[in-house]
């Protein structure tokens, strides 16, 4: 129960006082009417009597009456309701009153933290108080109980009568016919001969006052002085004193009365005049229907859904009774503050004198009835003693008197009268008298099962024990839960229940027994009234809160449920105040179903409150959490969200409001910076720059981050600038987005929003349009505004988002389809506009240690582009690009660079992954040397009958020409940035040759591409980036890139593999030329060239033919052929192999700069021959080598060579029976004499690339033989001497004949391999034996038919005396004709070991 | 039989509810929900007592006017809660503990599955089906 502004004792006294009527001639009325009250009223304010009278008992104590109060009312003769329960008017009052206080804006509310909650709401009820207050005074007055019947009666006679004592006769004989004709029921007199209490208003203003003395000296002769009383009031003769403040004390209590004054009829010298007051609120009986539901259930809403509910006008009915008040005017306008006096001293002596004493007397008279009438003793205490002393019958169950109806007491009956008396005891506060009475009487009237006189005794002796000071006895609960459980179940009782409850409920409170309290008060809600039960649910739930250990979850649940019940009962506001405090608890804690409910009834509640923000914020809540509802629930969530979206938009025009759906990923947006791009124009393919399309590949980024560091350094002479930030065309989540990224003015910014429909219902997306601002920054003044918003229509387009999908914003898809008719939409779709921010919360941050501990989000630039001043831009297209390559292969394919800005470009340069992938051709002409005239088509059709090199037309059969040396050719020399691509041994960004250096706007610029195959076969992704700058300085992009990669599918040629050995017979040709060149004559050097076929495809590739071999070395240079095949060019067919076999001879050095190295071309005879130095094998050469060869061989001297070879290869490839020519080039390196080089490594070949073979069926099984019978295929048997004895003295040497006998024991042709080089390794053979060796020959070969035994002569040679095991070799053997096993691994036949023969031992004797 | 299961995090989160009138869910949940004060109450009134031997099983947390809500607290402060219909007498207290223990020993099943988040709302289907078969079975 919420804090009240009262103690327990303060409520329960004032909700117990006595009552006095008030009987007022006319003329008094008009006296009054003057202050715009009635007399009632007048004296309300002052009801509570500030010093303390005394009362004696019927033992003749003292009892004190502390701040007594007492009302005063207007005597009301319309017929009570029936005491059961209230009176519509009188609900009505009850709800005015409980829908006029709402808790007060703005005041800090109450916090309580329970566990993990903090719950703020407000700890006052007042509301409630109000209520409690504005019911206990409308009780009904009722025959069980006398707490509430009048006491006196005032009869108010003003001066300014004729006679004043013929109306004081008149209001007397008015009261006497009111309490004792019996025409009227309802105003119940306590005592048959109710005090009167004569007054004589007199009007300072107006009578004579004199007059008005005289005339209360003769009613103090008539009825005594202690019965009457003149009472001045309205001295004030102006009426409003400006310069006065009165205070209005009347006002806190009209507000109230003037309620209660509307149900009470007035009553005016005996004609029952209805004076009902004209401010009477609007009748509010019509409660909206959809309000009436289950308070658990899901409001599902009919078919109106919102539009059904009556939206109340702003404040209700409390505002147009506010202006009644307004217009009635202010109270006590002629009364000053000494008429406030003796208003007061008036009531003082009214109480003291007349109505204390009348009560005294009467407790006597009842205390003596009661004495008299037992018979038994003086006094009470001892009567009552005695009466029930002796423990009779025990009180029967309330469960048996439920069974009999009540009864009913004549009003005389002497069991009343001790009812009366404990009423009457306890109204002066005499509690413990009160308490024996009650308990008397209840057991009195349980004795007669007097069921609703037994409850009000149990709940009034209840009170009074509670009431008694010093607390003699606990407060009996149980009495009042037998008074309520009585009250409601035996006597159909809700009011008196409910003020039992009230009483008992606030008793429990004060005690701290809040449990006890909530169950009282739960258990009081009904379904005969909303506004009851919603007040005692809301109350149980402060209960629960203000507990010892507060119960968060039953506040809330309590606090649902009295909302609830608000709501039925018509009270909006208080309903979205227990929702809104019971939100609380539920909000975030995954009680998604709750919380989706009472999100869903604060938006209904807030939109009929016309707080349509509050409903769009709760039905946001709705529909952005992760609802668990069904489909259909969702879809009406989002009906009623729309419903009220849509005339909060159509309120505030200004601005649109924020949709909550779609959700925005506003970390997956994607920046994309560029213009579309263009994938193909006509044979064109263009460059696959960065597009949307790609995902983000971090290990890419960081790739394309390398080429565009190494053109940068390219492009500042190798170093990288500080300020280098690598490009970044799209931005991503994944991207470093902490700089403001760059955008040149003119160009599209393209921006991928994401959004996802979190709804199980479809969702349709129309007129899709993105809104930015732009701030211009002026580098000279550092002001800034946003200037410009501007609606940047994307496309107008319908997105229908269905549930779970992502659809991107731009582009949209070209043809918009029309909106499809939703299923579940039957109706007109509801279409509102609202907008969505787009704001990118950075990365957590996760350095420091701050950061680590707390959550803080870094910077995100994505959306905050900077433009900058235009700048080039730059596209490119490729011709002819293959996409499968032979290894070694040359292709020819075009580049074009176009300008598309307008803006010139320069520097531009290239970086790849695959430096040695490509190179550009010139221009125009490639080589200057070259003597034809071949130059670079231009146009990419001639470039079909063109073969990449250049040739020298040589006459055919001039052997001469190419054998001699005579005339060699001209050095030539690299023309297009020759060796650039191995500064360092880095790969370095590539300098494109362009003419001028410079692309002008709208130009552009065709280049020859040549492209080498990778030497590794596979698929090989080969990245190019182009970076190019602006012709103008000084912008704050220093430069642009175009991003270009491609996959080239490399398939095996070749294999090269040359070994070097020195050549002892110098040929006489070079010799004389050596001669003259003063080198060394015989440092001649044979160059062997092995060139395999290993192409795998088999339809593909026919041949092969060598063309060409040439030398790049400075020192050495190819000579004479020693062709096997003589004048034949050298073919190479599917897997074959051929060998080649060179003379080198060393030359002169030449001087100059070393990178100009001439390439010495040694031709096979052929009809032309290739100038190998010009570019592009020189450029493809070069670049493939992976260090720089001339230093080597600078220290290389005579002891190992470095030569590097070309091999010009043509390759016949038959595709779709058309014979096309590829021509390739393979590069040796030989760095050592007598190793092996290879064009491919090594590893490669190792890895023979299997090729699937798909069987037709699995082979029969065939027993193989086990390798235990292989290796027994072949025994061995050494014949020799036992013991040979030689002079060792002589000779150093013995040698001994052995016969190595070898038997066939299979029935097959086997091969046998015997090995007599092999040694023991295992260490104890070595041991024991000394060492000897086998002379001559090591290997033998032998074949041997079946069954054949066959002998080999060995010789082995000793060299000390000794005993030693000869059996030594190793027998391999083989079957001839190849097992069914061996041929399905390949064919080749593996040899088996045999197993070694027992040892055999020889003892070499020295001979003396 | 029971007409709603509920398994709630330590957190107060419901990590799992079935409840069989499908139509009143929100109320189930309510219901769940306000009992947790019961347990909570129950389990700090206990704790102070016998803090090593607890007793899993708190009883009756408190009855309504249609329903009888049972209550269980596992020892990681797991709440299960059984609501059963008040008109079924036919369980006693023996049978509800022993489709506490039983429910009890599914969820220690799904909290050793590894792929399992502690904290997620429970999934399982062997958990659901048990849970099925210990609910009232509604034609």
């Amino acid at each position: 129960m919420a804090q009240c502004v009262q103690s327990v004792q303060e409520f329960i006294q004032d909700s117990f006082v006595p009552m006095v009527a008030v009987l007022c001639s006319e003329d008094a009325e008009k006296v009054t009417r003057k202050n715009n009250l009635n007399f009632a009223e007048l004296l309300r304010p002052f009801c509570r009597l500030t010093s303390e009278g005394h009362i004696r008992d019927p033992n003749n104590q003292v009892q004190p009456v502390k701040n007594l109060r007492i009302s005063v009312n207007n005597v009301c003769t319309r017929p009570a309701p029936a005491t059961g329960s209230l009176s519509p008017a009188q609900r009505r009052l009850l709800g005015e009153v409980v829908s006029s206080i709402q808790p007060p804006e703005g005041v800090t509310a109450n916090i309580i933290t329970a566990g993990d909650h903090d719950l703020s709401f407000n700890a006052t009820t007042p509301w409630f108080e109000a209520y409690r207050e504005s019911f206990l005074q409308s009780m009904p007055a009722s025959d069980h109980e006398f707490l509430n019947h009048y006491l006196a009666c005032l009869l108010v006679v003003s001066s300014s009568e004729a006679v004043p004592v013929e109306q004081f006769l008149k209001l007397s004989q008015e009261q006497h016919r009111i309490q004792h004709s019996g025409d009227y029921t309802n105003p119940r007199w306590f005592i048959p001969n109710t005090l009167k209490y004569y007054v004589l208003l007199h009007d300072t203003s107006q009578g004579d006052e004199q007059r008005a003395d005289a005339v209360y000296e003769d009613m103090k002769q008539r009825y005594g002085s202690q019965g009457c009383y003149l009472l001045k009031i309205n001295s004030r003769t102006s009426p409003t004193g400006a310069d006065e403040q009165i205070p209005d004390p009347w006002s806190q209590y009209l507000h109230k009365n003037n309620l209660l004054s509307q149900v009470t009829v007035n009553h005016h010298n005996g004609n029952n005049q209805l004076v009902l007051s004209s401010a009477w609120c609007v009748p509010s009986d019509e409660m909206p229907d959809s309000m009436q539901s289950h308070p658990l259930q899901l409001d599902c809403p009919p078919s109106g859904g919102l539009d059904s509910l009556g939206v109340l006008p702003p404040g209700g009915p409390t505002a147009a009774r506010a202006a009644a008040l307004a217009a009635a005017g202010t109270h006590g306008d002629c009364l000053t503050l000494n008429d406030h006096d003796h208003i007061r001293q008036f009531l003082q002596e009214f109480t003291f004198r007349g109505l204390l004493p009348h009560i005294e007397k009467n407790i006597r008279q009842l205390n003596d009835q009661l004495v008299s009438r037992k018979g038994l003793s003086r006094s009470l205490f001892s009567a009552t003693k005695k009466w029930f002393g002796g423990g009779k019958a025990p009180e029967k169950s309330i469960a048996e008197l439920k069974s009999t109806s009540g009864l009913l007491y004549p009003p005389e009956a002497p069991e009343l009268q001790i009812r009366k008396m404990a009423d009457l005891c306890f109204l002066v506060q005499h509690y413990e008298l009160a308490y024996s009475c009650y308990h008397t009487a209840k057991k009195d009237f349980l004795s007669d099962q007097a069921l609703l006189y037994a409850a009000g005794a149990l709940e009034m002796a209840a009170v009074s024990a509670f009431l008694q000071a010093g607390a003699p006895r606990p407060y009996p609960a149980h009495y009042m839960d037998t008074a309520i459980q009585t009250y409601r179940d035996g006597c159909k009782n809700m009011v008196l229940a409910e003020r039992c409850a009230l009483l008992s409920a606030e008793v429990l409170k004060s005690q701290g027994k809040y449990s006890d309290a909530a169950t009282l008060l739960i258990k009081m809600t009904s379904e005969d009234s909303d506004l009851r039960s919603a007040l005692l649910l809301e109350q149980a739930a402060h209960c629960f809160i203000n507990m010892r250990n507060p119960m968060v979850r039953k506040f809330a649940f309590h606090m649902i449920l009295a909302g609830h019940r608000f709501s039925k009962a018509g009270q909006k506001r208080h309903a979205l105040r227990c929702y809104c405090q019971a939100m609380q608890v539920y909000r975030a804690r995954g009680w998604s179903l709750a919380e989706d409910h009472i999100n869903f009834t604060i938006g209904r509640q807030s939109f009929t409150l016309r707080q349509p923000d509050n409903a769009v914020e709760a039905f946001r809540h709705i529909l952005t959490n992760d609802s668990q509802q069904t489909a259909t629930q969702q879809g009406a969530f989002l009906r009623e969200y729309l419903y009220v979206y849509k005339s909060v938009s159509a309120e505030s025009e200004a601005s649109l409001p924020k949709l909550p759906l779609p959700c925005i990923h506003a970390a997956a947006t994607r920046v994309y910076f560029g213009h579309e791009r263009r994938l193909a124009e006509g044979e064109k393919q263009a460059a696959t720059n960065v597009s949307l399309d790609q995902e983000y590949d971090q290990e890419q980024a960081v790739m394309w981050c390398q080429l565009e560091e190494q053109a940068v350094a390219s492009a500042h002479r190798g170093v990288v600038p500080a300020a280098f930030q690598p490009s970044q065309c799209c931005l991503n989540s994944q991207t470093d987005n902490l700089r403001t990224p760059l955008a040149v003015v003119e160009e599209p910014i393209i921006v991928e929003v994401t959004f996802q429909n979190p709804l199980k219902v479809s969702l349709l997306l129309s007129d899709l349009s993105l809104q930015w601002s732009f701030t211009p920054r002026d580098l000279s003044s550092p002001q800034q505004g946003d200037l410009l918003s501007e609606l940047l229509p994307l496309e107008e387009a319908c997105h229908r988002v269905s549930p779970h999908t992502l659809t991107l914003l731009p582009p949209p898809p070209p043809p918009p389809p029309p909106p499809p008719p939703p299923g579940q939409q039957s109706s007109q779709p509801l279409v509102v506009r609202g907008q969505q921010d787009l704001e990118i919360r950075g990365p957590r941050l996760n350095s420091t240690k701050e950061d680590k501990t707390s959550v803080s989000h870094g910077q995100d630039q994505r959306l905050h582009p900077l433009i900058t001043p235009p700048m080039p831009l730059m596209e490119v297209f490729f011709l002819q690009f293959p996409t499968a390559l032979l290894c070694g292969e040359i292709t020819k394919a075009y580049v074009e660079f176009c300008n598309v800005s307008g803006v010139a470009l320069r520097g531009l340069r290239v970086a790849s992954t695959h430096p040695h992938f490509f190179t550009f051709g010139g221009v125009g002409g490639t080589s200057s040397s070259s003597s034809s005239a071949a130059s670079t088509p231009l146009s990419p059709t001639s470039a079909e009958v063109c073969s990449a090199y250049h040739t020298l037309a040589t006459p055919p059969g001039d052997p001469h020409h190419h054998l001699h040396p005579g005339h060699p050719p001209p050095p030539v020399y690299l023309v297009s940035s020759p060796v650039e691509g191995l500064v360092r041994g880095k790969a370095v960004a590539v300098e494109i040759p362009l003419e001028g250096g410079v692309l002008r706007p709208g130009q552009s610029a065709q280049l020859p591409l040549w492209l080498r195959g990778p030497d590794q076969e596979g698929v090989h992704e080969i990245n190019f980036l182009f970076y190019y700058e602006s012709a103008e300085k000084g912008g704050r992009i220093s430069h642009r890139v175009l991003r270009h990669n491609v996959f080239i599918c490399a398939s095996r040629s070749l294999s090269v593999c040359a070994t070097a050995c020195p050549s002892s017979v110098p040929s006489a040709d070079h010799r004389g030329r050596d001669a003259e060149d003063g080198d060394h004559l015989n440092d001649g050097m044979l160059v062997f060239v092995d060139v395999e076929n290993v192409n795998m495809s088999e339809a593909g590739v026919r041949e092969f033919h060598i063309i060409q071999v040439s030398s790049c070395s400075r020192q050495w240079r190819l000579h004479k052929c020693i062709n096997p095949y003589k004048d034949k060019d050298c073919k190479l067919t599917s897997r074959e192999r051929a060998k080649l076999c060179f003379r080198a001879a060393r030359c002169k050095p030449l001087k100059g700069n070393h990178r100009r190295i001439a390439c010495t071309p040694f031709l096979i005879p052929l009809l032309r021959q290739i100038v190998s130095s010009t570019t592009p094998c020189a450029d493809f050469f070069f670049r493939c080598c992976p260090s720089d060869p001339v230093k080597k061989e600078g220290r290389a001297g005579g002891v190992s060579v470095l030569k590097h070879l070309f091999a010009h290869v043509q390759a016949y490839v038959v595709e779709d029976n058309k014979q096309l020519i590829l021509e390739g080039q393979l590069h040796v390196t030989l760095q050592t004499v007598g190793k092996e080089a290879f064009s491919l490594p090594q590893k490669e070949e190792a890895q023979e690339m299997v090729l699937l073979k798909f069987k037709p069926d699995l082979p029969p099984p065939v027993i193989q033989p086990s390798v235990e019978q292989l290796s027994t295929l072949i025994k061995t048997n050494l014949h020799y001497p036992e013991t040979y004895s030689h002079p060792f003295v002589h000779e150093r040497l013995c040698v001994v004949p052995v016969t190595l006998t070898m038997s066939n024991c299979a029935l097959a042709e086997v091969e046998v391999l015997i090995d007599l080089r092999h040694k023991t390794i295992s260490p104890d053979s070595t041991e024991v034996h000394g060492t000897f060796t086998w002379l001559g020959q090591t290997q033998y070969r032998r074949r041997l038919r079946p069954q054949e035994v066959a002998p080999l002569p060995l010789r082995a040679c000793f060299l000390h005396a000794g005993v030693y095991n000869l059996s030594t070799p190793r027998v391999f053997a083989k079957f001839t004709t190849p097992t069914r096993k061996e041929e399905e691994e390949g064919g080749v036949a593996v040899e088996t070991s045999q197993q070694a023969a027992s040892p055999a031992l020889i003892i070499i004797t020295s001979q003396a | 039989m029971a007409v709603c299961i509920a398994v709630i995090a330590k957190e107060n989160y419901p990590l799992y509810i079935r409840s069989v009138p499908t139509q009143n869910e929100l109320k189930f949940h309510y219901t769940v929900h306000t009992s947790l004060d019961v347990v909570e109450e129950k389990i700090s009134a206990a704790g102070k007592a016998m803090a090593d031997q607890r007793e899993l099983y708190l009883g009756l947390l408190y009855p309504t006017e249609d329903y009888k809500v049972y209550g269980y607290v596992t020892n990681s402060k797991v709440k299960f809660v059984i609501v059963v219909d008040s008109s079924n007498t036919s369980l006693r207290d023996n049978e509800i503990r022993s489709m506490f223990r039983k429910l009890h020993n599914s969820f220690t099943d799904v909290m050793c599955n590894p792929f399992y988040n502690p904290g997620d709302p429970v999934q399982s289907k062997v958990f659901e089906g048990m849970v099925s078969g210990m609910m009232v079975q509604v034609s």
